[in-house]
C-alpha cells in the first residue's frame, strides 16, 4: 500500500491487530472478568464458598420476584411495542425536511439525553398532588381550582394504573428519540426506488410495507434492540415516583438488595441471585429478537 | 368544477399544514414538562409551596411592610390571590430577614431591613410599599450550600467524565482507526463484539465490580468508575471514529508518506487535525454517558457519591424543596443537554449508520 524506505519497527500486518488489542484487553479484563466473577459468584454459598444452587432458590422465593418478574414483563412488551408503533408513525409524518425541522429535531433529542436523575426530578415535581401538571390543568381551567388529581395513586389505586402511568412517561422520554433516529434511516433511503413504487401503481400502504419498511429494516433492528436491552433495565425512574418496594421491577430489586437493606443476611445472596437472572434475561431477550427479526441472516449475506 | 393547479396547491398547503400540525403539538409534548422544571427551579420557596404554581418565575418581590401586632407586619405580593398576603409579623430585623432569606430568595442586611422599619415608624403606621429584585440563580446557589456533598460531588463527576473520555477515546480512537484503513481476521467479529457487551446489562458489571475495584483500591474512587463507565462507552467510540476516519480520504496519508512523513507522523499531522471535529463529538459522547449515569454509580460508591447520586439522593428524600430540588435537577441536566446539542448532527449520523 504504502513505498516508505523508513525502518517500520513493525511489521505492517501486524498495526490493525496491536491496534485493536487494547480494546479487547480491556473488555477481558472490565468486561469478560466482572461477568466471569458474577457467574461464579451466584453458584457459591456467599459465606462458605461451596457450590450452591441456593441463591436461585431464594430469590424464587423472594415473595417480591414473580411479581418485579410480571411488572417488568408488562412494561417493557407494551412500551416498547407503543414506542416503536408511535415513533414510526410520527416519523413517517415527518421525515420531509421542513423550515424549523434541524431545531426540532435537537429538541426531540432532551428527553433521552436528559439524565435519568433529571427526567426524575421532571416528573416528581410534576405528577405529585401539588405538582406543575396539576397546577397546569387548573391554569388552563380543565380542572376546578382548588382540586387535585393524585396521579401517583393512594395505597389502594389498582396496579395497571401505576403501570400505565410508567408507561407514559417512559413514552415521552423514549418516543422522540426512536423517531429521530427512524427519520435518519427513512432521509438515507434511494428516493427513486420509493418513487419507482407509485410510478407501477403501488399505493401508500403497499409502498410503505414492501418498499420502505424492508429496507429501513436494519435501522429498526437496531433500534429495538438498543431499545429492548435498555428497557428491561427501568428501574430509577420507578423508585422515584414510588419508592422501593410499591411497584417492584427486576432491576429496582439488585439496588433494593444491594443498597437498602444491605445489613440483611441474605442480602448478598439475593444480590447476585437477582443479578443473574437479569443478565441472563436481558441477553436472552436482545439474541432471541435478533435471531426472530432475521438480523443474524442479514449478517450472513452480507 | 376547480382549476387542477389550484386544487393542487390547496392540497400542498393542506399537507403543510398538518405537517406543522402535528410538529407544533409534539413539541408542546415535550418541552411542556421541560419548561415547568426550568420554571420550577426559579421559583421562591415561598412560590413553590403555592396551589397552583404559578406559570413562570419573577425576580422582583413586591411587598408591604406596615404596623402589626407584635411589631412589623411583613406582607407579599400573592400572584394567585392577585393581593398582600401577610407573612411574618415581627419586631425582630434579624428574624424578617431570614425569612426573606429563607422563603423570598432575597439576600437583604439588616440594616436595609431596619432602613423599611424605620420608614414605616416614619409614616406613623402607614403602610410602605417596596420591590426588591432577587438574584437570578439564588435557587441553584441554595441548593449547592444546603446539599450535604454536592460540590464535592460536581468535581468528582467532572473527573470520573474526564478519564472517561481519555481512556474511551485513546483504546476505542485507536482500533476505530483499524476499521478504517485495514482488513484484518476478526474484524467482523469484532464489530459484533461491540454490540455484545452492552447486551450484558450495566448493573450486572457493577455488582462483580465492587470485589474487582476493591482489590485494586479502586472501590468508592471516581477512577474506579470511570473504568466501568469506559467499557459501555467504547464500543460507541470505535463505530463513531471508524466513520470519522473513513470519511477521511486515505490519499491525504499517502501523499504526506510520498513527502517522506512516517506513517504515524502523517497521523497526526494530517489524519487527527482532520478528524478532531469528529472526536471532539465522540468525546462528548464519553462525557454524556459518564455524566448522566446513576446505577452503577449508587452501587459502586460509598462516601465519595457522583453529584448524580446526590441528586437521586435528594429526591428519593423528597424532604426537601421542590424549587431547590429543580435546581439539582437542572443543573445536572444543563451539561448533558449543551454536548447534546453539538453532536446533534452526529447523532442523526450515528443512528441512521449504525446497522446490526
Amino acid at each position: 500500500m504504502m513505498g516508505t524506505k523508513r525502518a517500520r519497527w513493525f511489521s505492517p500486518t501486524l498495526t490493525p491487530y496491536l491496534l485493536v488489542l487494547p480494546v479487547l484487553l480491556y473488555y477481558a479484563a472490565f468486561w469478560l472478568q466482572p461477568v466471569v466473577t458474577v457467574v461464579i459468584q451466584s453458584f457459591r454459598d456467599p459465606v462458605t464458598g461451596a457450590f450452591t444452587l441456593n441463591n436461585f432458590a431464594l430469590v424464587l422465593q423472594d415473595k417480591d420476584f414473580w411479581p418485579a418478574f410480571w411488572n417488568t414483563f408488562i412494561i417493557v412488551s407494551i412500551s416498547v411495542a407503543l414506542e416503536f408503533v408511535v415513533a414510526l408513525a410520527l416519523s413517517l409524518l415527518i421525515y420531509r425536511r421542513f423550515w424549523g425541522s434541524g431545531i426540532f429535531f435537537f429538541l426531540m433529542l432532551i428527553p433521552m439525553a436528559l439524565p435519568p436523575v433529571a427526567t426524575g426530578a421532571i416528573w416528581k415535581t410534576g405528577l405529585t398532588a401539588h405538582g406543575w401538571l396539576n397546577s397546569l390543568l387548573i391554569h388552563l381551567g380543565v380542572l376546578a381550582e382548588g382540586k387535585k388529581i393524585y396521579w401517583l395513586g393512594t395505597p389502594r389505586t389498582p396496579k395497571w394504573q401505576l403501570l400505565t402511568l410508567i408507561i407514559l412517561v417512559d413514552a415521552w422520554t423514549v418516543i422522540p428519540s426512536v423517531m429521530v433516529i427512524l427519520v435518519a434511516g427513512l432521509q438515507n433511503l434511494p428516493r427513486e426506488v420509493i418513487e419507482a413504487g407509485y410510478v407501477f401503481g403501488g399505493t401508500y400502504w403497499r409502498v410503505l410495507r414492501d418498499i420502505i419498511l424492508p429496507m429501513l429494516r436494519p435501522t429498526i433492528q437496531t433500534a429495538v434492540v438498543l431499545r429492548l436491552i435498555s428497557a428491561i433495565q427501568i428501574w430509577l425512574i420507578i423508585v422515584l415516583l414510588f419508592g422501593f418496594s410499591r411497584v417492584p421491577v427486576l432491576v429496582e430489586r439488585i439496588v433494593y438488595y444491594h443498597e437498602e437493606v444491605r445489613g440483611l443476611d441474605i442480602a448478598p445472596a439475593m444480590t447476585t441471585g437477582y443479578t443473574v437472572i437479569v443478565a441472563f434475561i436481558v441477553s436472552a431477550a436482545a439474541l432471541l429478537y435478533l435471531y426472530l427479526s432475521g438480523a443474524f441472516e442479514g449478517e450472513k449475506a452480507s | 368544477m376547480m382549476d387542477p393547479k389550484i386544487q393542487y396547491r390547496l392540497r400542498k398547503a393542506a399537507r403543510q399544514m398538518l405537517l406543522y400540525l402535528v410538529v407544533l403539538t409534539i413539541t408542546l409534548v415535550i418541552m411542556t414538562p421541560v419548561y415547568f422544571i426550568t420554571v420550577l427551579s426559579f421559583l421562591t420557596t415561598r412560590e413553590a409551596y403555592e396551589y397552583p404554581l404559578p406559570l413562570y418565575p419573577t425576580f422582583t418581590i413586591r411587598m408591604k411592610m406596615e404596623r402589626g401586632k407584635r411589631g412589623y407586619l411583613l406582607s407579599v405580593w400573592d400572584r394567585n390571590e392577585q393581593a398582600y398576603v401577610s407573612v411574618l409579623d415581627t419586631d425582630d430585623a434579624d428574624k424578617m430577614r431570614v425569612y426573606m432569606e429563607t422563603y423570598l430568595g432575597l439576600k437583604p442586611s439588616n440594616e436595609q431591613v431596619t432602613e423599611v422599619m424605620q420608614k414605616v415608624d416614619a409614616t406613623g403606621g402607614q403602610p410602605v410599599y417596596f420591590a426588591w429584585r432577587r438574584h437570578i440563580l439564588s435557587n441553584y446557589a441554595t441548593f449547592f450550600r444546603v446539599t450535604r456533598d454536592a460540590v464535592p460531588a460536581l468535581i468528582r463527576s467532572l473527573q470520573i467524565a474526564a478519564l472517561t473520555i481519555a481512556i474511551s477515546l485513546s483504546i476505542g480512537g485507536a482500533a476505530g482507526y483499524a476499521f478504517a484503513r485495514y482488513r484484518f481476521y476478526g474484524k467482523n467479529a469484532l464489530k459484533f463484539s461491540v454490540l455484545f457487551v452492552r447486551m450484558f446489562p450495566g448493573v450486572a458489571i457493577a455488582i462483580p465490580m465492587v470485589i474487582i475495584l476493591a482489590r485494586i483500591g479502586l472501590y468508592d474512587r471516581p477512577a474506579g468508575l470511570s473504568l466501568l463507565y469506559s467499557v459501555g462507552v467504547i464500543g460507541m467510540t470505535v463505530w463513531i471514529t471508524a466513520s470519522i476516519f473513513m470519511a477521511i480520504p486515505v490519499s491525504l496519508e499517502e501523499a504526506a508518506m510520498v513527502f517522506g512523513a512516517t506513517r504515524l507522523q502523517a497521523f497526526l499531522r494530517i489524519t487527527l487535525p482532520l478528524a478532531f471535529p469528529g472526536l471532539a463529538a465522540a468525546a462528548m459522547y464519553a462525557f454524556i454517558g459518564a455524566w448522566n449515569e446513576t446505577v452503577a454509580a449508587i452501587i459502586l460508591t460509598e462516601f465519595n457519591p457522583t453529584f448524580s447520586v446526590v441528586v437521586y439522593q435528594t429526591l428519593l428524600g423528597a424532604t426537601g424543596q421542590v424549587n431547590l430540588t429543580a435546581a439539582g435537577g437542572m443543573a445536572m441536566a444543563l451539561p448533558a443537554v449543551v454536548f447534546t446539542f453539538f453532536i446533534r448532527r452526529y447523532i442523526h449520523q450515528m443512528w441512521g449508520g449504525v446497522t446490526v
